[in-house]
């Protein structure tokens, strides 16, 4: 056979080995383009429809008005952070990147984003809240974009015709989800999953109760893993909730068999697609008399990486600074059931979109998860999912749940 | 062993893409999902199938020959080159993707099925390599040698007599090449970041979102996309059936 | 058998004299054209993994954080992540439950395998298309097949307990999915459940290759069934079983999507295995370089079985 030329062939391919390994190592330098930016790269996570497409709408008409085109990438909510770590070791960043709000400040914190400020975005009509979870070290990273929450949906009907009216208090859920079990109907759904969603479900009924996620061990949080405990070894909830996740939550709630769920305006659109359940939503309901039902606030930011191209980072944050005139915000809170970021817009909102009134006041006392911890937050949900997990299954007492979860 | 496939198609017709209030038999079906499916997962099917088939055509050009000379000739390493081998499938996935994805940006890899097929063929090669050799420490010294006897060099018995014999191993080793190519998601997911081209298995995501999916279409593609897989399956086989009868080369 | 060894005692004979009058140049062509059988598949290994390898090995002694993908800094910290992991409160459950994993879903694919395999021995009318059937799990994205899962293993509504309760085998719905334990079993039989086409299709492979003529000359000599099995079929099967055994135990022991879409670990750490641990220290702590050194270890427990196999593998060579 023709040795020689297959020798040649591999002496070839060796000698492309050590170039490969090099660019395995290293990244491409960044792309420096002065003069005119005409194209913009755009990476989300609203993957699936109808949020991809309402939030291209979006995109196309703040891309117009600054008069460029939108390259848009998009990739599953999951592993958002794993491309957008991906990207920055390889120096291929988007101009601009959505990211979730407890992501900012640990992205922010890396160096991979440019403040806002540098290009004179106005901030000053965000509400506070919102504007928490995007600043780090007294600088603003990110832009929010119509913010969502927790809330109580029950099912009208059904709670019509049992008596009942929607729960305000710790006593009158327990109350309510304990007459509303009948068959193989359950009181109350949520999600008590092991991952950050069963966090983030809790989190109302610890804020709301006075807890705080710097003192996990604390009595008011404790309460409320209490009422956790209370609600399912009463049989008012179903002992699958620490494997539910907020669409399964919603899944039961729209199938009849909960009366009642935690869970967000997200799932309105399903909700609306099921014309036999009458639904309705109310904040979720305290403790004690007094308390404010505190819940966290989420919700996606826009924000602007260091791509190395002043120009283009510059018509990014113009960009990003269309996405928080009243304009874009109303229209994209309309069309997702999410609240405007802007306390001022709020009463044109909820008098434009009534079944969003509950969730735009839970909005406005809403907090941020990263608010205190920041890059430490993660540290804390996992505790939290992992001590109301031993709650639920008995492998902890509630006294006991939080110190055992930390020791893991 | 089937139930829960039945099971999928049983969810893929109700309205709501779950069996939570779903009897033995979807009496009132839906075919929203796979209107939805039809509609939008035909490219992505085409891709999943070029890429699958790549990575089999690939990687058995690669891995025959190297399962060969580990099963029949003396060479004094072949345990290294087996440990080798074994520590390559140990290795996390997304670390090879990672590492792949800085590469195939410096190469111009990505969103490109050649780019695809090569990660894929990662996980088929190595595999590959360890299944035909086993099968191949079987095949008789002596019929290659009788074939070098007349004249025939390396390369030729290799061709005419080794992989004739090995017909039935190499159709197992590519049968699971394709099906480890045909449902990988994460070097779909790494290496492509448009849509141009974009296996299926990456394509269902378009109705999984972190708020809101779409299961009936997310099961209804699902058994779409399975069904030109499973014909393709059923071909081999009948020709792993034909070459089993018709194998008695000797 | 007797064919075999007759045709290879009489090769040397007939092999050309002109062989030996030019050995020396035979030889080392010959050598070149051995190696070229390899050459290719040690190129690609060596380009796609190389890499990695090295990469995952100097990641578990850094501390890599989000912070080093954008500047590239990992301060060295020597075994400092592997002393985090050996100290944390979930290694030893980790590593139990990912032994008990292992274990017991090879010991469920291969017996069913095997079984299934050599019940497809036997031709009958369908058997290759409800073979070629067998291979659909394989054929789903993990995702759709976990959350079917997930609705079939349901405590309240899932077909499994009404069909238990119908058949009157259960009084109480079995937690399978919500009880810390259960849930591992619930795993391991899903897991096996996606094992098995894998098992059979292999398993029947090499069956397939054992010549029919052994079975009719050990019948003649009184083995059948049981005797024939352990006399002919294990014995000539054993290559092809002991590649399965290592592979299954290399591909299980990292399994990590079915466990993610069962219960993520859950409930209450109950399901945590060491690939488990890995992927949540990495993806959702961002605590990469005590992955990279859970997967490390992953890799030196998978070696231990990989020795074992190749032990096992030479004494088959030396026999």
């Amino acid at each position: 056979m023709n040795n020689k030329r297959r020798v040649t062939v591999i002496l070839a391919m060796a000698a492309i080995a050590p170039l490969t390994f090099t660019a395995c190592a290293g990244g491409g330098a960044a792309p420096a383009s002065g003069g005119d930016v005409k194209s913009l790269t755009v990476l989300d996570s609203y993957n699936n429809d109808p949020d991809k497409g309402i939030l291209q709408a979006s995109i196309d008409k703040c891309a117009a008005k600054v008069g460029v085109t939108i390259e848009r990438t998009t990739v599953p909510g999951k592993d958002r952070m794993q491309t957008v770590l991906q990207r920055s070791s390889s120096k291929t960043l988007p101009d601009v990147l959505m990211l979730d709000n407890p992501e900012v400040k640990d992205v922010a914190a890396t160096g991979a984003l440019s403040p806002l400020s540098d290009y004179k975005v106005d901030m000053s009509a965000f509400a506070g809240n919102s504007l928490d979870a995007v600043t780090q070290d007294g600088q603003v990273y990110g832009l929010p974009l119509p913010a969502d929450t927790l809330g109580l949906f029950y099912n009208a009907d059904v709670l019509a015709a049992a008596g009942i009216t929607p729960p305000k208090t710790w006593d009158e859920l327990k109350a309510a989800a304990a007459k509303l079990t009948t068959g193989d109907q359950y009181g109350l759904a949520f999600s008590a999953a092991a991952t950050y969603e069963g966090a983030w479900q809790f989190l109302p009924f610890m804020w709301t109760n006075g807890g705080d996620e710097t003192k996990l061990d604390s009595p008011e949080v404790k309460g409320a893993l209490q009422l956790y405990v209370d609600l399912v070894q009463s049989g008012s909830a179903s002992k699958s909730v620490i494997n539910w996740n907020q669409a399964d939550v919603k899944d039961q709630f729209v199938a009849g068999k909960a009366a009642m769920m935690i869970n967000g305006p997200w799932q309105i659109p399903a909700l609306a697609k099921v014309p036999g359940v009458k639904w309705n939503t109310v904040q979720i309901p305290v403790n004690k008399p007094g308390q404010t039902p505190t819940a966290p606030l989420g919700g996606m930011v826009w924000t602007v990486p260091r791509t190395g191209d002043k120009a283009k980072q510059a018509k990014a944050a113009e960009f990003v600074a269309c996405t928080g005139t009243e304009d874009s915000q109303m229209a994209l809170g309309k069309a997702r059931n999410t609240v405007p970021t802007q306390n001022g817009l709020h009463q044109k909102y909820v008098s434009e979109v009534p079944t969003m009134a509950a969730f735009t006041k839970q909005v406005e006392d809403a907090r941020s998860r990263t608010g205190k911890l920041g890059k430490d937050w993660p540290k804390a949900a996992t505790t939290i999912y992992t001590a109301v997990q031993l709650a639920l299954t008995g492998g902890a007492s509630v006294d006991e749940a939080f110190s055992k979860a930390a020791a893991g | 062993m089937l139930f829960p496939i039945y099971w999928m198609i049983n969810a893929s017709l109700q309205p709501s893409g779950n069996t939570l209030t779903a009897g033995i038999f979807p009496t009132n079906p839906s075919f929203a999902g796979y209107e939805t499916a039809i509609s939008q997962q035909g490219k992505n099917l085409i891709t999943s199938l070029v890429v699958s088939a790549g990575t089999v055509v690939f990687s058995l050009a690669i891995a025959a020959p190297a399962a060969y000379a580990l099963a029949q000739f003396r060479f004094r390493w072949i345990n290294a080159a087996l440990l080798a081998i074994l520590i390559s499938q140990m290795i996390p996935g997304i670390v090879i993707a990672n590492a792949l994805y800085a590469a195939y940006n410096d190469l111009g890899l990505l969103n490109s099925i050649p780019g695809l097929i090569l990660a894929d063929a990662t996980h088929a090669i190595p595999f590959a390599i360890l299944i035909l050799r086993a099968f191949m420490i079987g095949i008789p010294p002596s019929l290659v040698e009788a074939a070098r006897v007349d004249g025939a060099g390396l390369v030729r018995a290799f061709f005419s007599i080794v992989l004739p014999i090995s017909r039935n191993s190499i159709i197992t080793a590519g049968l699971f090449s394709f099906l480890f190519s045909w449902s990988d998601f994460l070097f779909a997911l790494t290496l492509t970041t448009t849509q141009d081209v974009r296996p299926v298995t990456l394509g269902i995501y378009q109705y999984l979102g972190s708020e809101v999916s779409n299961w009936s279409a997310v099961m209804a593609t699902a058994v779409l996309s399975s069904l030109p897989a499973i014909v393709l399956l059923l071909i081999a086989q009948k020709y792993i059936a034909a070459g089993a009868t018709g194998g008695a080369v000797k | 058998m007797s064919t075999i060894e007759r045709s290879s005692r009489q090769s040397p004979q007939l092999r050309p004299p002109k062989a030996t009058l030019s050995a020396r140049k035979r030889f080392s062509e010959e050598n070149v054209a051995k190696v070229l059988f390899v050459v290719p598949a040690a190129v690609f290994l060596l380009l796609f993994f190389g890499y990695p390898v090295v990469k995952n090995i100097t990641m578990s002694m850094q501390e890599y954080t989000t912070r080093t993908f954008f500047t590239g800094e990992a301060p060295w910290v020597g075994f400092q992540n592997y002393v985090a992991v050996f100290g944390s409160n979930l290694f030893v459950p980790a590593l139990a439950n990912t032994a008990l994993f292992t274990i017991g879903s090879i010991a469920g694919q291969f017996v069913i395998g095997l079984a299934l395999a050599s019940f497809f021995r036997r031709r009958f009318p369908l058997s290759n298309f409800l073979r070629s059937m067998l291979l659909l799990p394989w054929l789903l994205p993990l995702i759709v097949g976990s959350a079917t899962w997930r609705s079939i293993l349901d405590q309240d509504s899932g077909i499994l307990n009404r069909f238990l309760e119908a058949l009157g085998l259960i009084q109480e719905p079995i937690p399978w999915l919500t009880s810390p334990a259960v849930a591992l079993t619930a795993v391991i039989i899903v897991n096996i459940w996606v094992g098995i086409p894998f098992n059979v299709t292999i398993l029947y492979g090499g069956l397939q290759d054992i010549p029919e003529e052994l079975y009719e000359a050990a019948a003649l000599d009184g083995a059948t069934g049981w005797k024939a099995f352990r006399h002919i079929t294990w014995p000539s099967l054993r290559p092809v079983v002991s590649v399965v055994l290592v592979l299954g135990v290399v591909y299980t022991i990292k399994v990590l999507d079915i466990i993610l879409g069962l219960t993520n670990g859950g409930p209450a750490n109950a399901t945590q295995t060491l690939a488990v641990r890995s992927y949540q220290k990495s993806f959702i702590d961002f605590d990469f370089g005590v992955g990279a050194a859970y997967s490390n270890i992953l890799i030196v427990i998978s070696l231990l079985f990989a020795l074992i196999y190749l032990r096992a593998n030479r004494r088959a060579v030396d026999e």
